[in-house]
């Protein structure tokens, strides 16, 4: 038992020491915009767009960050991918994008007071993970942390639907 | 939302449970359906940890560094990271046993199997690719048929469970096979029907492949056994 212990601290530490939180360079700070900016933008898109409501310190919208930038990655060229920051500062903002979006295609954007995602129809509540068809008709509207068969799922039918 | 998970697990569990007792009764191989039921739920439990862990790891995210991350299952867990990981902590607790305890326990894992997939119901994620079978079903507001994969997976598993089971029960399977046939069931039925699951990144097709080739080598190992014997 002793062995499998100190085994499990060694392999701890080392993925510890791994770990970095240096924030990359040349990381924007996401744009600060108004709901009727928001919903303009969304009538306007002639492109499907799916709008991903985070903050850095939303635990839950960490883990699912990754697939979030895999996906904007896999879209890239049929579906306009938006992070909307709520609550935060520019500071976690700007860290949390270096470390889950520094290469994804995804248009960054930030809400200091969080109404945006009420006046959508959604929650205050984060994360949250909006579905548009090209022209801003909500498709789906997803509540709480997004798996992998419900984000394909629903960029599938944005794409194809 | 999150409870619609727990939903798809708590049918998981009540199916494999189902099966356990089902089969005490019919001279399950392994004679200790208790047993059984527990190691296979800390097998189960540990495997959901490590598969979460292991896809952490894979999208760079340091477990060490955020460790509630770990309890966010929805967020993906790896099917190689939880089946490995399952299928080690199962063998550690039956140790030299491991052959007949998973003959035992090959009939209720599928039927967990089939239970999870059929919790897609609760959670509102059977529906695939697009098609236009009778059978295909949209989406609420969407004009979009899909193939509901996730009912595919439940009724195959579930028919391969009930032919493990009544296998066991009514004739005399060679010591493996039980098992051999369960994972080939399992591999089998993720291998057909992943072509119809939407996926960002796509399933670990490899993986299914070769725990189908691990089944038929363990299948084929047995038979020799017996004949040897």
């Amino acid at each position: 038992m002793f062995r499998i212990v100190a085994s499990v601290l060694v392999i701890a530490l080392l993925a510890a020491a791994c770990s970095s939180s240096e924030p990359v360079e040349g990381i924007e700070p996401p744009a600060p915009v108004t709901s009727e900016e928001m919903q303009r933008l969304l009538a306007d898109s002639t492109d499907p767009v799916v709008v991903n409501v985070w903050a850095s310190w939303c635990t839950p919208c960490r883990s699912e960050a990754p697939l979030i930038g895999r996906a904007a990655t896999e879209y890239a060229d049929d579906v306009l991918f938006i992070g909307l920051d709520v609550r935060d500062t520019p500071e976690g903002a700007t860290a949390f994008i270096a470390e889950f979006f520094p290469d994804a295609p995804i248009t960054h954007l930030s809400d200091a007071s969080g109404q945006i995602p009420t006046d959508l129809g959604g929650s205050r509540g984060v994360p949250l993970t909006f579905f548009y068809r090209a022209g801003g008709d909500l498709s789906y509207l997803h509540f709480g942390v997004i798996d992998e068969r419900t984000l394909a799922l629903q960029v599938d039918e944005l794409v194809n639907g | 939302m999150e409870f619609t998970l727990l939903a798809a697990a708590a049918i998981a569990g009540a199916a494999a449970y189902a099966m356990l007792w089902w089969e005490a009764k019919h001279g399950n191989a392994a004679r200790c359906a208790g047993n059984l039921w527990e190691i296979a739920l800390v097998s189960t439990v540990a495997g959901i940890f490590i598969g979460r862990i292991v896809a952490m790891l894979v999208d760079g995210v340091n477990p060490i560094a955020h460790p509630m991350d770990v309890i966010l299952v929805r967020s993906g867990v790896s099917t190689v990271g939880a089946s490995v990981g399952a299928a080690a902590v199962f063998a550690l607790q039956a140790r030299r046993n491991t052959i007949t305890m998973a003959d035992g326990i090959s009939a209720a894992a599928l039927a967990g199997l089939a239970g999870w997939h059929a919790g897609c119901v609760v959670r509102g994620s059977c529906l695939g690719t697009a098609s236009d079978l009778p059978w295909a079903i949209a989406q609420e507001g969407s004009t979009v048929t899909r193939h509901p994969v996730g009912i595919y997976a439940a009724l195959l598993l579930a028919f391969a469970a009930i032919l493990v089971a009544w296998w066991k029960a009514y004739r005399r399977p060679p010591a493996g096979s039980p098992a051999a046939v369960a994972i080939i069931a399992a591999a089998g039925t993720r291998l057909a029907t992943e072509p119809f699951q939407p996926s960002i990144s796509g399933g670990p097709v490899w993986f299914y492949a070769s725990g189908l080739a691990l089944g038929v080598g363990l299948l084929l190992w047995s038979v020799l056994q017996r004949r040897n014997s």
